[in-house]
């Protein structure tokens, strides 16, 4: 079976692109545009990894993964944050929120997945 | 030929280290080895087992190995080094010396003595318990049973796997990060040959956190992957957990051998690390961290061992690098370059110092006043030291000349398809700077002509039943004031007939004319002579041995050729030492000083004046030829019963008789040359000044010799010393 994964991000250009690498990886994909939109789609469907944006609209990247922590279903889901450079502040906070897994912006799509799969058994 | 070159620097590399291996056994003996003995035993035997490996010489591979666990056990405390293991490591070592020697001779197929080693063996292993034979053991050539691949308190280190050590943090599961899915991407990057579950951390019952991640893995993994491949597996988890990973002993190897081989080694021991793979730059990054958060931080190189994330052997290597590249950085440091311009002009003016001294000394003399004549004398003593001192600044070995030619003799050797080993000594041979680069063209020559024309082809020297390889040799000593550099090598030797019959056609020489041998091998380096059947780029163009004289000619110096039909030939070339000032011996003759380059004068002989026919003199019953320097120079004769004097005078081989009118004694001679004009003269090397301002020549003994071997005294220049007037009058 296909392993699904959430993304989150604000621009609709990015989640294009990493959605279709992901897809050409064999990888389902399911979209979010922001941490509430997110927030609504962890409705008990089951999700191998979580590939979050920081900054965005309505709910931030970070509380959006404190916010999935306390979900039962979803407490042990891998998340990969997306981060630029300069966020280190925010990286901080996203360490105290349990998140380990960052992947720089801009990023090649091989460095993207490359970071999935050690994450997620292949 | 590469292999054969490379094989060639593992023998001699490998003796070195038995060298080393041998002195620090032996200072551990006495008591003088410290610490570091141990580990440059270790080295050395791991090292060489290395380089055979690469070899696949496996008789010296298999043996060191042993010899190596012994060491490793020793080095790590398991083992006390006593008397009976040091003879042990002696003879091992001795062993260990004969299979290289066996490299060397190209059977090391063979055992050379199944007896001793399986003896050797039997003793060693004595000292390694079978469980640590079993862990170090190197063939895999039978699979290892099941059983003894269980792991031991997780410090056992497979000798060809990485081993992996992993202690994650036990929130790691609530973070998202699932121990198991690293293990499984670890699998891309290779095999994990055993993998072990720490279960102990697991708590009673009433303490466990279904949530928690208690578990760690010892892995062994197979793997080519880099060290920082391997790493970047655990990026998401090194931060909070605890990750070690430890090269396979064939990496450890690899990056001793890598640091050890770094061209530009970093200042830094963590930077000559990462760059010989054995650390990873998140690693050091890390580590350098902790280093800084310690009150009292110890040093890098203890921090890496104790966390067991580089191997000690690995750190030390680096560690001796460092300290290498540092002391090579002071060694630059103790020399400065210098414009060859400055040094010219400084010899000038020591070559001035020089005679203005003499001036002195002369005045000193003539004024005899003892306390001047003491002062001057001080003062000339303190100028010959000068003298010497500027000379020797621009002294080189000669090696600088002989260094290319390993290459130029590796590459014809293929080119001809001849086996030539090129064999040099006395590179450490100084001679002056001017002369080094004047050398290495007439040099070139010699050794392809010898390659080409002297060296049999491999098939014809193994029907002549001589070793298949030629060998040409390169040697420089000093002579007697002299350089002399020779070129020999062990083919066919001159073809004396040959010569004889191209002279012949050529028309240097008539049939009848009778020569002796040296006469026929000499007429090589006449104009247009070459006896080569057909010219190849090599050389037989017909120039060339006649330029290389000329070349050696203008150098002041000689070429001689020494030959032995079926063993050889040897060119010789012999060169004055310095081409500025020399220690001079003055002579009268008629009025006039002329001055002997010293270090030719064997002794003086008071003669008493008579017609000596044949111009040859009994000197305690040998004959020796001499001139008469009134008569070669045109002087009007001595008048009978007067006395004079014999300068017995050597040139390489030969001497001769100088018949003078007085001795003066010992000047130190600026060389000035001549003039155009006279460059041509025979007998005349140069001219000097004397301390009175007078000039005076110096006379060419190699020329006066010859001219006395040849036994025709030319009445040289019995009109010529007017024409010289004449000539220095316009």
């Amino acid at each position: 079976m296909a392993k699904t994964i959430l993304i989150v991000d604000d621009s609709f250009s990015m989640r294009q692109t990493v959605s279709i690498a992901l897809k050409g990886a064999g990888y389902e994909v399911v979209e979010a545009s922001d941490g509430k939109d997110a927030l609504s789609k962890l409705d008990g469907r089951k999700y191998n990894l979580i590939i979050s944006d920081v900054n965005m609209p309505n709910m931030d990247g970070i509380s959006f993964v404190k916010a999935a922590k306390l979900l039962p279903n979803y407490k042990f889901t891998p998340i990969i944050m997306l981060t630029t450079e300069g966020d280190d502040s925010k990286k901080q906070e996203g360490k105290a929120a349990g998140v380990r897994a960052w992947v720089l912006k801009p990023f090649q799509p091989p460095a993207l997945l490359d970071a999935i799969s050690k994450l997620i058994m292949a | 030929m590469n292999l054969d070159a490379a094989r060639a620097a593992l023998v001699e590399e490998a003796r070195e280290l038995l060298v080393a291996m041998e002195d620090a056994l032996l200072q551990i003996e006495a008591g003088t080895g410290g610490p570091d003995g141990i580990n440059a035993i270790f080295r050395a035997a791991h090292t060489i087992k290395g380089s055979a490996g690469l070899f696949a010489f496996d008789n010296v591979v298999s043996f060191t190995h042993i010899v190596e666990s012994v060491l490793d056990r020793v080095r790590n405390g398991k083992l006390e080094i006593d008397e009976a293991m040091l003879s042990l490591l002696l003879k091992s070592g001795d062993y260990i010396a004969t299979l290289v020697d066996a490299i060397e001779r190209n059977t090391e197929q063979e055992e050379p003595n199944p007896a001793l080693r399986s003896k050797l063996e039997a003793e060693l292993k004595s000292y390694l318990d079978t469980s640590s034979v079993a862990q170090t053991a190197l063939e895999a050539a039978e699979p290892e049973p099941a059983a003894q691949l269980e792991i031991d308190e997780g410090e056992r280190v497979s000798s060809d796997n990485w081993h992996l050590s992993l202690r994650f943090n036990e929130d790691v599961l609530r973070q998202g990060l699932d121990p198991l899915s690293f293990i499984r991407y670890l699998c891309t990057l290779g095999r994990i040959v055993h993998l072990h579950t720490i279960s102990e951390p697991i708590p009673a019952a009433e303490h466990y956190d279904a949530e928690s991640s208690y578990l760690g893995y010892e892995i062994d993994f197979e793997s080519d992957a880099s060290r920082s491949q391997i790493e970047g597996v655990f990026e998401f988890v090194r931060e909070e957990s605890q990750i070690r990973i430890l090269p396979p002993h064939s990496k450890i190897d690899e990056y001793i051998q890598l640091i050890e081989s770094l061209a530009e080694p970093a200042g830094r021991l963590g930077e000559i690390l990462i760059h010989g793979g054995a650390l990873s730059e998140s690693e050091l990054e890390r580590v350098l961290n902790q280093q800084q958060e310690q009150d009292r931080p110890p040093p890098l190189g203890t921090m890496l061992v104790e966390q067991q994330m580089v191997p000690p052997n690995v750190v030390s290597a680096a560690l001796s690098k460092q300290k290498q590249s540092e002391e090579k950085r002071s060694h630059e440091q103790k020399f400065i370059k210098v414009e060859v311009g400055k040094l010219d002009q400084l010899i000038d003016l020591v070559g001035e110092l020089v005679i203005a001294g003499a001036g002195a000394n002369l005045v000193a003399k003539q004024k005899s006043v003892n306390a001047f004549e003491e002062a001057a004398q001080s003062v000339s003593v303190l100028v010959e030291q000068i003298r010497d001192a500027a000379l020797t600044l621009r002294m080189v070995p000669i090696g600088e000349v002989f260094q290319r030619f390993p290459r130029v003799v590796r590459e014809v050797s293929r080119d001809l398809g001849k086996e030539i080993e090129l064999v040099i000594t006395g590179a450490e041979t100084e001679l002056d700077k001017s002369m080094v680069e004047k050398l290495s063209d007439p040099l070139m020559h010699i050794v392809r002509n010898a390659m080409d024309h002297g060296l049999e082809s491999t098939e014809d020297r193994i029907l002549l039943g001589k070793p298949s390889c030629g060998i040409m040799r390169l040697n420089a000593f000093h002579d007697s004031g002299s350089i002399v550099i020779e070129v020999s090598d062990d083919g066919r030797g001159l073809n004396r007939e040959r010569i004889l019959a191209k002279a012949i056609e050529r028309g240097l020489i008539s049939a009848e004319q009778h020569l002796s041998d040296n006469e026929i091998y000499r007429l090589i380096f006449e104009p247009g002579f070459s006896t080569a059947e057909k010219v190849t780029n090599l050389s037989g163009r017909g120039v060339g041995m006649d330029v290389v004289k000329k070349n050696i000619e203008a150098l002041r110096g000689e070429v001689e050729v020494d030959s032995t039909p079926e063993h050889g030939a040897t060119i010789r070339i012999r060169l004055p030492l310095t081409l500025a000032i020399i220690d001079g011996f003055q002579v009268m003759v008629h009025g006039s000083v002329y001055v002997i380059p010293l270090e030719m004068v064997i002794e003086c002989v008071d003669l008493v004046h008579q017609d000596y026919r044949h111009n040859i003199i009994k000197l305690r019953g040998e004959p020796l030829p001499f001139i008469r320097l009134r008569s070669l120079f045109g002087h009007p004769p001595s008048a009978a019963q007067q006395r004079e004097s014999l300068v017995v005078v050597q040139y390489g081989s030969q001497r001769a008789g100088l018949v003078v009118d007085q001795l003066l004694g010992e000047f130190q001679a600026v060389i000035k040359p001549l003039g155009l004009l006279f460059q041509q003269m025979k007998g005349i090397g140069g001219s000097t000044i004397l301390g009175n301002g007078q000039v005076s020549l110096i006379l060419d003994i190699p020329h006066l010799i010859h001219m006395t071997s040849q036994r025709e005294m030319p009445p040289m220049l019995a009109t010529s010393r007017s024409e010289l007037s004449e000539k220095i009058n316009h």
